[in-house]
């Protein structure tokens, strides 16, 4: 009860923290726009050179090698904005005009690929504005330099001050660079796929076209799609909780039990679940999938038992399935919990505990009081991670029950995660547009319930109390 | 008198029956962890090597084929290059994530520039989206390279999505007192010197773990190397162990042995810095 005020009352301040946050807007631009105003109004003939061409300032303040940095930096946009750039720009909007047509040799647009050179324009475009203005502010710094009559930097000193004062901007730039093209490019690119036809008979040659929120609607009503999706989003959200609940409890439990003083030899315990953690995950999955095949070990007791073979993970399999699928995904777990409680355990004030003892507390009533509350305070963010982790566990069923489909879903089988319906979607079947609008439906849902259990946790809302 | 040895006597044995229970878990956790290993273990030294040939958990008879196989019989599955494709991935993307791992985080840690705070919000943000959001979009961007088909495309996505993960290595550099920073620039040296001298001495465990997750990863992934490979000579075992059926099992066994070593010897020697946390500083201030 006491949550659900906390949420509604967070739900009742939102309009108003969201206009504070409008409001803000004019005075913070002001703010930013304060050096561009003083730039504008102060600056002299050889800032306004610099403004129409790139390193003109400079080189009028003979600062030769950086000035023509800046102007080949002029030269080779506009030259790749002549050439392609404008062009991928624009194809961005169209997503291609003309179909290709192998029969009369006609080579089209191809639609998927002017999207991605489409979104490299705006970065490469983004990145050209940031130039520019480094450049104007460049020669303003050097006009102000020369105007108190002190010496501008020399070009060997400001290659220095790269190692030196702005060693971050050095050392960020390959990160950086690299995040955008392989993770922030790919996520901005589905985004967008999201809200296009592609996928199904919609590939290239064919042409593909913005569709608004169709594959929204499609999800959630369309008879094709929506019963499976409400299906594997009510497992999805059993699974998650369950198994990261089984995991949390049990790794707690585990080191827990090799705390214990009674316990001799706890690296000789503790290396069973170590050994456990290390095994690369397929390759546990896959001989798990062997320990449960029909011609597997198991079913060879069960027919030495005078039973029927079982298929645990076969077509009809849908609670056996779900359950050893949790049992392996605690085998993979455990550990990493056991491990993380561990170290936590190690921290914990031992003060305590003894003024418990003297005040007569059981050690059932130590734990709820003490170390749980301690142990859930230390972990909160770990378990958000842990449960989005598990919310997005692909590779369990991929490798126990992968590529099989079951009557009453469409293109998913009764085991099967949101991820793994995403995956069969998209990478096997070609639903790239619903495969994407899958993926935000799964993004929307996992931060909201990160969000609402971070600012309902105890390391939120009593920052201090253990420390 | 009586009486209260008989307490006593009660609450001895209470402490014994405590002590049995326990060490019956611990030896039925212990025994749950370790039987599947030990099934592997068995199942790489049967003679024949099919599932279906085996007394339940064991092989009828035990011998070295299956190991021989995997190094010798090639033609269909070529273990040995499957191997040395995953060693070069893993350890090229290893060398090249770490650096810019460390780098980055170094810098988000130690500097305070105008676009941090932005950066750091968003890279919280992308880690929420599905992991393999992305992958048709990363497949499309590699055609366009032309790095289908190449270890080189693989390293490079290793390599280039590795920085995403810096936040326990910032962790680790906040503990470092920036006193020691200080120390350094007043005796004149710069910002590089500092990072190279002095914090990444100092960094040592970290850059073990940071460099023992960046191996691990292409090491076992799956996901990747499927998609982005074609010709089996150029598979990753993981991919390559997935292609072997039930007739094959042993030699999936000892295949799989053969990969989870290297990793268990890796996790065991560094088992320390993991249950010590990350966050203990080398420096006490």
């Amino acid at each position: 009860m006491k949550a659900l005020d906390t949420i509604t009352a967070k739900f009742k301040n939102l309009p108003s923290a969201v206009a504070k946050k409008f409001r803000a807007i004019p005075s913070e631009l002001a703010g930013k726009f304060a050096g561009a105003k003083e730039i504008l109004t102060q600056g002299n003939g050889k800032v306004t050179a610099s403004m129409l061409v790139m390193g003109l300032g400079q080189l009028i303040y003979r600062q030769w090698i950086k000035g023509f940095m800046y102007l080949f930096v002029q030269a080779a946009f506009i030259v790749y904005f002549v050439l392609t750039g404008a062009g991928d720009l624009f194809g961005l909007f169209t997503l291609g005009t003309r179909e290709g047509n192998a029969w009369y040799g006609v080579e089209g647009d191809n639609s998927v690929v002017m999207l991605i050179t489409g979104i490299l324009s705006v970065f490469i475009i983004f990145l050209y504005i940031m130039l520019y203005i480094s450049n104007v502010k460049d020669a303003y710094r050097t006009q102000c330099a020369v105007d108190t009559l002190k010496e501008p930097l020399s070009f060997k000193k400001e290659v220095g001050a790269l190692l030196d004062k702005s060693f971050h901007k050095t050392a960020l730039a390959l990160p950086v660079i690299g995040v955008c093209v392989f993770s922030i490019l790919p996520i901005v690119f589905m985004i967008l796929i999201a809200f296009t036809n592609y996928g199904g008979d919609v590939v290239p040659p064919a042409l593909v076209d913005w569709v608004g929120f169709k594959n929204f609607g499609k999800i959630l009503s369309l008879g094709q799609f929506a019963p499976t999706f409400f299906k594997i989003f009510g497992w999805n959200m059993l699974w998650a909780v369950l198994s990261t609940a089984l995991n949390y409890f049990a790794g707690l439990g585990l080191a827990l039990l090799l705390n214990k003083k009674c316990v001799k030899g706890k690296a000789i315990w503790r290396a069973f679940p170590i050994l456990a953690y290390a095994i690369p995950g397929f390759i546990t999955l896959l001989g798990f999938k062997f320990m449960f095949s029909y011609g597997g070990p198991i079913n060879y007791y069960i027919q030495q038992g005078g039973g029927e073979v079982v298929g645990f993970l076969g077509l009809d399999a849908k609670w056996t399935a779900r359950f050893l699928g949790l049992g392996v995904n605690a085998w993979i777990s455990i550990p990493s919990t056991m491990l993380l409680a561990t170290g936590i355990l190690s921290n914990v004030n031992t003060d305590l505990y003894e003024a418990a003892r003297v005040d007569g507390a059981s050690s059932w009533k130590q734990f709820i009081k003490i170390t749980l509350p301690y142990v859930l305070f230390a972990t909160t963010p770990v378990l958000i991670s842990q449960f989005i982790g598990n919310f997005n566990n692909f590779g369990i069923f991929y490798f126990l029950r992968g590529g099989l489909y079951v009557d009453g879903y469409f293109l998913a089988s009764d085991t099967d995660l949101l991820i793994n319906w995403l995956y069969n979607m998209s990478i096997d079947n070609n639903y790239y547009s619903i495969g994407a609008a899958i993926s935000l439906v799964i993004f929307a849902i996992t931060s909201v319930i990160s969000l609402t259990v971070y600012v309902l946790s105890p390391s939120y809302k009593q920052e201090e109390t253990f420390r | 008198m009586n009486k209260a040895k008989a307490k006593v006597v009660k609450a001895k044995s209470k402490k014994v029956f405590n002590v049995v229970i326990t060490y019956c878990i611990l030896s039925i956790v212990a025994f749950i962890f370790f039987f599947p290993c030990l099934w592997l273990i068995l199942a790489s030294f049967s003679k024949s090597g099919s599932i279906y040939s085996f007394d339940g958990f064991f092989p009828t008879e035990y011998g070295f084929d299956a190991f021989k196989a995997l190094f010798t019989d090639t033609v269909m599955y070529n273990y040995k290059r499957w191997f040395f494709n995953t060693l070069f991935i893993a350890v090229m993307s290893c060398i090249l994530g770490t650096l810019l791992t460390i780098l980055t985080a170094y810098c988000m840690s130690r500097f305070r520039f105008k676009s941090r705070k932005a950066m750091m919000k968003a890279t919280l943000l992308l880690g929420m989206f599905p992991s393999f959001m992305g992958t048709i979009a990363v497949y499309l961007i590699m055609t366009q390279f032309n790095l289908i088909n190449q270890h080189w495309g693989l390293i490079l996505i290793y390599s280039a999505q590795a920085p995403m993960g810096y936040m326990v290595q910032k962790g680790f550099f906040d503990t470092i007192p920036y006193s020691i920073d200080e120390a350094a620039r007043i005796d004149g040296a710069s910002n590089f010197t500092v990072f190279v001298k002095f914090i990444l001495p100092l960094s040592k465990p970290m850059l073990v773990y940071t460099a023992l997750t960046s191996f691990t990863w292409p090491w076992s992934d799956f996901i990747l190397p499927k998609m982005l490979l074609i010709d089996k000579d150029l598979y990753t075992v993981a991919v390559g162990l997935m292609s072997l059926g039930e007739t094959e099992f042993a030699r999936f066994a000892a295949g799989s042995i053969f990969i989870a070593i290297p990793i268990i010897l890796l996790y065991f020697c560094l088992v320390k810095y993991m249950i010590n946390g990350m966050a203990a500083g080398a420096v006490k201030e």
